[in-house]
């Protein structure tokens, strides 16, 4: 029973970013400044370093298709690259120790990365016309102190949940 | 690195990049509407949204409520004042309603492209990862909607449906940046002008009207709305007002700047207009037939 918290503690996180959408004014900042909220893959970071790689990156998969569909529409972007990202970070964890403070900077990078690599794609099939400066900017790092911001206060409580729920697995 | 990429990997990485590029491919294809697969993961994955954003809005509009109840005393005055010429512009409108009608009838012209009928919607998300300007609302096809209806505030357009699953749509924001999108307007004026919406100036967040006549005179402030000549919206749905004109870079057409009268941030609730006087858009055939000569000229 115990076992069901893991996919809806995901659920709740890959809908968290969508309400969070809702509390936040679009127009803060007067629209100069366009934070991007990454929660769900900060939580999905958090379990694969805390929980279980591959577990993670079938949820990467999953939830990535998921967001393709219901929120992009653009099929196959996150879908490819949450599982990719994943990847990554179990082979920097691998070489670096997984304390929360440098984890920090490995969940920036990786949000760095997913947001660069985002915009290329973008760029690429031309939904965009924002150029390489006004990105990084408006979007990279307003995106990367929003979360930034979200790590400080739910690190402690994320890696927490991830140790209880690898115990009840084992 | 040692074993960082091996046989195995390195084929699966291959592999899911082809994949990648494939599953991109299919869906930037000009289509008139999802799959049925993504329908059925749009519709479960809007049930859970549901669930979550209807309380989370309810919240946020209670202090919404709270912050506005401050102003309570200056919008009472200001709306007691405009109450009086509401009377004065009901009892107008009811009675020039009556002459339009009977004279339609006079004319034996029934249908007109203004007539719609609107669908009330409730926005449930809106893309998190903020690169499409899209929202998802939660009517779909159950109620009626439809690919390519314009969708709009209680104060003008916002933008059209670009795809519905059964109790779900999407909804594509005049704001976005997509080369299909386009809309017909018309300057309202002594003489109107017709010219198509067609993109967004980020920097002025204004709307861009473009192919208008170079020999039309349009002024600065005067009201855009919908065409109708489109085929898909109805006529008369207000846009917004012109703020800036600009030539062409050929000087054959002029291109003017609007200011959209809906914002296009903090969406709540939105109407789909449903057009009663029948489409005029062609068959699929016909249809891709006109995409192909567009694109060659």
């Amino acid at each position: 029973m115990k076992k069901a918290l893991l996919p809806l503690l995901m659920a709740v996180l890959f809908y968290s970013d969508s309400v969070f959408m809702i509390f936040f004014s679009e127009q803060a900042f007067d629209g100069d400044y366009i934070p991007a909220p990454r929660f769900f893959i900060i939580g999905l970071l958090f379990m694969s370093v805390f929980f279980d790689r591959n577990t993670a990156i079938k949820y990467g998969f999953f939830f990535g298709f998921l967001f393709d569909m219901f929120y992009t529409g653009l099929l196959g972007a996150y879908f490819f690259f949450l599982p990719l990202i994943v990847y990554i970070t179990s082979m920097l964890t691998k070489w670096l120790h997984s304390t929360l403070p440098v984890f920090f900077v490995i969940v920036l990078f990786d949000i760095a990365l997913l947001e660069l690599v985002m915009y290329g794609l973008n760029v690429l099939v031309q939904r965009t016309t924002f150029s390489f400066e006004q990105f990084t900017y408006m979007r990279l790092l307003a995106t990367l102190v929003l979360n930034g911001l979200f790590y400080i206060l739910l690190a402690i409580p994320l890696r927490g949940a991830f140790l209880k729920l690898k115990k009840v697995f084992d | 690195m040692p074993h960082f990429l091996t046989n195995k990997r390195l084929i699966i990485l291959l592999g899911s990049i082809i994949l990648l590029v494939a599953m991109i491919g299919f869906s930037m294809r000009d289509r008139e509407n999802i799959t049925w697969p993504e329908k059925f993961v749009k519709d479960v994955t809007g049930f859970g949204q549901n669930i979550l954003s209807k309380p989370a809005g309810a919240v946020e509009s209670f202090f919404d409520n709270v912050g506005r109840l401050r102003h309570t005393y200056e919008e009472n005055e200001k709306l007691r004042t405009h109450l009086e010429e509401l009377a004065q512009l009901e009892s107008d409108v009811a009675r020039l309603e009556k002459d339009n009608a009977e004279l339609r009838k006079v004319l034996e012209k029934e249908e007109s492209l203004a007539d719609y009928e609107p669908v009330q919607a409730t926005v449930i998300a809106r893309n998190p990862d903020r690169w499409y300007e899209l929202i998802t609302i939660d009517q779909g096809e159950s109620n009626g909607i439809e690919p390519d209806m314009a969708v709009m505030t209680a104060s003008g357009l916002v933008g059209k449906v670009q795809s519905t699953s059964k109790f779900t749509s999407t909804v594509q924001l005049l704001s976005a940046h997509d080369s299909n999108n386009r809309v017909s307007a018309l300057v309202q004026g002594d003489k109107t002008v017709y010219g198509l919406i067609e993109g967004y100036d980020e920097e002025k967040q204004m709307l861009r009207l473009t192919k208008i006549p170079s020999d039309s005179k349009v002024k600065k402030g005067q009201a855009v709305t919908t065409s109708g000549l489109g085929g898909v919206f109805p006529k008369g749905l207000v846009i917004g007002e012109v703020s800036e004109l600009v030539p062409d870079e050929f000087g054959l057409t002029q291109t003017a700047l609007v200011k959209p009268a809906a914002s296009f941030y903090d969406l709540e609730h939105v109407m789909v207009s449903k057009r009663e006087m029948t489409k005029v858009l062609p068959e699929e055939e016909d249809r891709q037939q006109v995409v192909v000569e567009e694109e060659g000229m």
